[in-house]
């Protein structure tokens, strides 16, 4: 009988790089299927979102100019001569801001899935810096296309940074490339957003998929003293790939109908001798930051009104990246309330700031 | 009785201090000035009548019984020159050229002692002298340009309405040239003012009239004021550009006046509707021009039939020159046209609108040209007028397009920035219709035509790519779906097989 094309192709390869160990492995992979498993998905979501956000922009950079003269009219020449500009563009817009909510959630339920606990400390770790590395690529991404909301926008965002004690003055020169947003600041942020936090963001994605590689999907925390027979789960190759690659077709679906009926759109040329316009306010994911800074009262015993938020959410932030540090209870194997109490507060404080930000100012 | 004997005597009190009261402030007049002893010497010691004591017989204030000494001071009942004289008595002899007008003000700022002359003229001289130019620019800071003697003369002042007198109208235009056109003087003050108004003025309907004699007609004062007079950059003078039709209306809309000239009176009524009055006293365009800019200032005449394209050009200056190279200009000047005014009428120009051009029942070409198959311009103005409003629909229907491309949201912004220039385009059609050239007047609307064509292919585009996207769209949700159906499928199959 004769073998196949395909076959004798896949003999081929096999043979030169033992394709079998591979296939073995993905075979022997399975993802636990219990009423939680739907959240397993969202982490190839953040990952398709990423390749997403990679390869559109990598098509935008063949037109896009990073200098103050040329940003804003390569944007425009993207949007309305470049054949599909308009839609990678868009794409690109919808996109950064759907993987940053895809992560938002992929951690939320980590979090409470307590998937953090030993051994998967690193994997968490990794998660909330390509997180924040996320957040970044979306403040220098903004700044690009040099419209006037995007410039007075990493105004008043290079103004809080420059708020900070001893360093402030530093990192906002840093960040500026002097004392103002000028062509000096696009130029660093087309260079951070297209050059370094990829570079750096690659670095720990890797380490990131490694680490799930090699110590394999979370279980829940009830299947701890279940036997193996008990436990039901789904082959990662193929059931989980196929579920993953349906998802993964409704999401780029999802991007195409928000880039065809709500295009991103291009303001005003930027005009650093303009006065800002009223209601500036920064992307969704650092509205309740930037709504709580403004409750703030501006002197608060003896700090500074502004440096004590700033303080607070860096503190915050920072024990939020620890959680696997100071949650003893979990890795016993105790249920430990306070830690679903926790991320309830955090989720209901980002929700509410968020829709006041957007509503009341 | 003991009653009518008081009465009688508080009576006779009364009667007694009033005649007191009289006798108290009575100043004499002429006639009863016999103690003024200054004239005794200074008449017979001067050579003829153009001597201050010859003149002095002659002037108001000799008639008004006031003596030398109501200005010099001293004794005017002293025949002795030393105690006529003495500075013990108030003498000053001839009043410094800085404080000369004090002599003057102390009676004419003073409305009791104006009224004990039998005098009703005004008392607030000063006070708008103190404000005018004439009184505040100083090259020395002290010593005003001009005060009351400057004008006024002094030792043979007579009244303004008594032709001596030097502020006689006839008298003052003449009065005002003795330093206005003085080269020289005026360079102190003002080295931009031109010298030339007197002759100017002489030049002018009013000046001619003025040298006959005629005292109604506009001389310096009856524009520029008296005591009070102002620079013309002032926004309170009554020559500043926003308050000249008015000034000028004064007299030009008296219709009592003005019959005596067999003039009209109705070009201020009509200025004030006009396009001009508007964008004078609407939009404060002081650009925008009054009275004077078309017939003058000092030299103010109706401009001539030759000129009046002249007057109009110096601000519409493209159209006065395109409608001196138009065979209109020919054949208004065979028939005696007066040019501009013929289709836009003088004081009531209105805004000029596209009615005025073809042979619609509001257009001006119909005046001449009547629908004759041999009369070549009324065709041509048929023409023009459909081939510009075909522009106008043109430039809608683009325009429609493109808001219904932006309303899409389609960016269109090089398109939009493109139509803008058809506005442009339409304006200067309406300044070629000067020419009456029908090739010079297609072809800019054919740059229009282009523009419109060009957008309109351009908001179509937009279109048409507003709904390729939501074909494009739909295609790629039905393949998707497909995919997700089937994908869908193969995982019941694999759990199946499971």
């Amino acid at each position: 009988m004769k073998e196949s094309i395909t076959k004798k192709i896949f003999n081929a390869l096999n043979e030169r790089f033992q394709l079998d160990n591979l296939i073995s492995f993905l075979k022997h992979k399975s993802v636990p299927k219990y009423r939680n498993t739907i959240w397993y998905y969202f982490g190839g979501i953040s990952l398709l979102l990423f390749i997403v956000q990679v390869t559109t922009g990598i098509l935008l950079i063949m037109y896009y100019k990073g200098s103050e003269d040329l940003a804003y009219e390569s944007i425009k020449f993207i949007n309305t001569k470049v054949s599909f500009g308009w839609l990678i563009r868009s794409i690109h817009s919808w996109s950064a801001n759907l993987m940053i909510l895809a992560i938002f959630i992929h951690m939320f339920s980590v979090y409470f899935l307590k998937a953090f606990r030993k051994p998967r400390e690193l994997t968490w770790y990794t998660g909330v810096i390509l997180l924040f590395l996320s957040m970044g690529f979306g403040f220098s991404g903004y700044l690009l296309p040099w419209d006037e909301l995007a410039f007075f926008a990493t105004k008043v965002g290079t103004d809080i940074a420059g708020q900070l004690p001893l360093v402030g003055d530093f990192l906002l020169k840093l960040l500026r490339g002097g004392e103002d947003v000028t062509g000096a600041t696009l130029s660093r942020f087309f260079g951070l957003h297209v050059a370094l936090l990829p570079g750096i963001f690659v670095v720990f994605l890797t380490m990131h998929l490694i680490v799930i590689q090699r110590q394999g999907m979370s279980e829940p925390e009830e299947w701890k003293n279940k036997k193996e027979s008990e436990k039901e789960t789904i082959p990662f190759f193929p059931n989980f790939a196929v579920h993953d690659l349906l998802i993964w077709l409704i999401v780029i679906n999802i991007l195409a109908i928000l880039a065809t009926f709500f295009p991103w759109e291009l303001g005003p040329k930027a005009d650093a001798f303009a006065s800002a316009p009223v209601g500036i306010k920064p992307e969704w994911y650092f509205l309740f930051m930037f709504q709580t800074l403004k409750y703030i009262p501006a002197k608060v015993w003896f700090i500074e009104g502004e440096l004590l938020g700033i303080f607070t959410f860096g503190l915050a932030g920072l024990l939020w990246v620890l959680v696997p540090f100071w949650d003893s209870k979990t890795p016993k194997g105790k249920k430990n309330k306070i830690i679903n109490y926790v991320g309830i507060f955090v989720i209901s404080f980002i929700i509410i700031f968020t829709i006041i930000g957007y509503l009341l100012d | 009785m003991y009653k009518y004997f008081i009465s009688l005597i508080i009576s006779l009190l009364i009667i007694n201090f009033s005649s007191a009261k009289t006798k108290k402030n009575f100043i004499p007049n002429a006639s009863q000035q016999t103690v003024n002893e200054c004239l005794t010497c200074h008449f017979d010691n001067e050579d003829g009548n153009g001597e201050p004591a010859h003149l002095f017989k002659k002037d108001i204030h000799f008639n008004k019984g006031i003596t030398c000494a109501g200005c010099h001071g001293g004794d005017p009942t002293k025949d002795d020159m030393d105690e006529a004289m003495d500075k013990n008595k108030g003498y000053i002899g001839v009043p410094s050229k800085a404080e000369r007008y004090k002599v003057c003000i102390k009676c004419h700022s003073d409305s009791k002692k104006m009224k004990s002359f039998g005098s009703n003229i005004p008392t607030d001289q000063f006070e708008k002298l103190k404000g005018s130019i004439h009184f505040t620019k100083s090259i020395n800071a002290s010593t005003p340009i001009a005060d009351c003697i400057t004008c006024h003369s002094v030792h043979n002042i007579a009244s303004v309405k008594d032709p001596r007198s030097t502020v006689y109208p006839t008298k003052i235009p003449k009065l005002c040239k003795s330093c206005h056109s003085n080269a020289s003087f005026m360079k102190q003050y003002n080295p931009s003012l031109s010298i030339d108004q007197y002759e100017k003025y002489r030049t002018s309907v009013h000046g001619k009239q003025n040298a006959k004699g005629d005292i109604n007609v506009a001389e310096c004062a009856s524009c520029h004021g008296n005591h009070d007079i102002l620079s013309v950059k002032n926004s309170k003078s009554p020559v500043y550009p926003s308050n000249v039709p008015q000034l000028c209306s004064t007299c030009h809309s008296d219709k009592n006046l003005m019959d005596k000239y067999k003039l009209p009176h109705d070009q201020y009524e009509n200025y004030k509707n006009s396009v001009h009055g508007n964008a004078l006293f609407v939009k404060q365009d002081l650009s925008a021009p009054a009275c004077n800019d078309c017939h003058g200032n000092h030299g103010a005449v109706p401009p001539g039939l030759e000129s009046i394209t002249n007057v109009c050009g110096t601000c519409h200056a493209f159209n006065a020159e395109l409608f001196a190279k138009s065979p209109h200009k020919k054949a208004f000047d065979k028939l005696n046209y007066p040019e501009c005014i013929t289709c836009h009428s003088n004081h009531k120009i209105l805004h000029a609108t596209d009615q005025l051009l073809g042979v619609g029942k509001d257009s001006k070409c119909i005046q001449c040209h009547k629908n004759n198959t041999n009369d070549k311009g009324y065709l041509i103005a048929g023409e023009m007028k459909s081939l510009f409003d075909s522009l106008k629909i043109a430039d809608s229907v683009s325009t429609e397009l493109l808001k219904d491309a932006s309303l899409k949201g389609m960016d269109i912004s090089e398109a939009e920035y493109s139509i803008k220039q058809i506005k442009q385009i339409l304006i200067q059609a309406r300044t070629i219709t000067h020419l009456a050239d029908i090739k010079e007047f297609k072809d800019k609307l054919d740059e229009g035509f282009v523009i419109t064509n060009k957008t309109k292919q351009a908001a179509l585009d937009a279109i048409d790519e507003y709904y390729f996207r939501r074909y494009g769209l739909g295609i790629a949700t039905i393949i998707i779906t497909f995919l997700v159906i089937v994908l869908y499928l193969k995982t019941k199959k694999f759990e199946k097989k499971k």
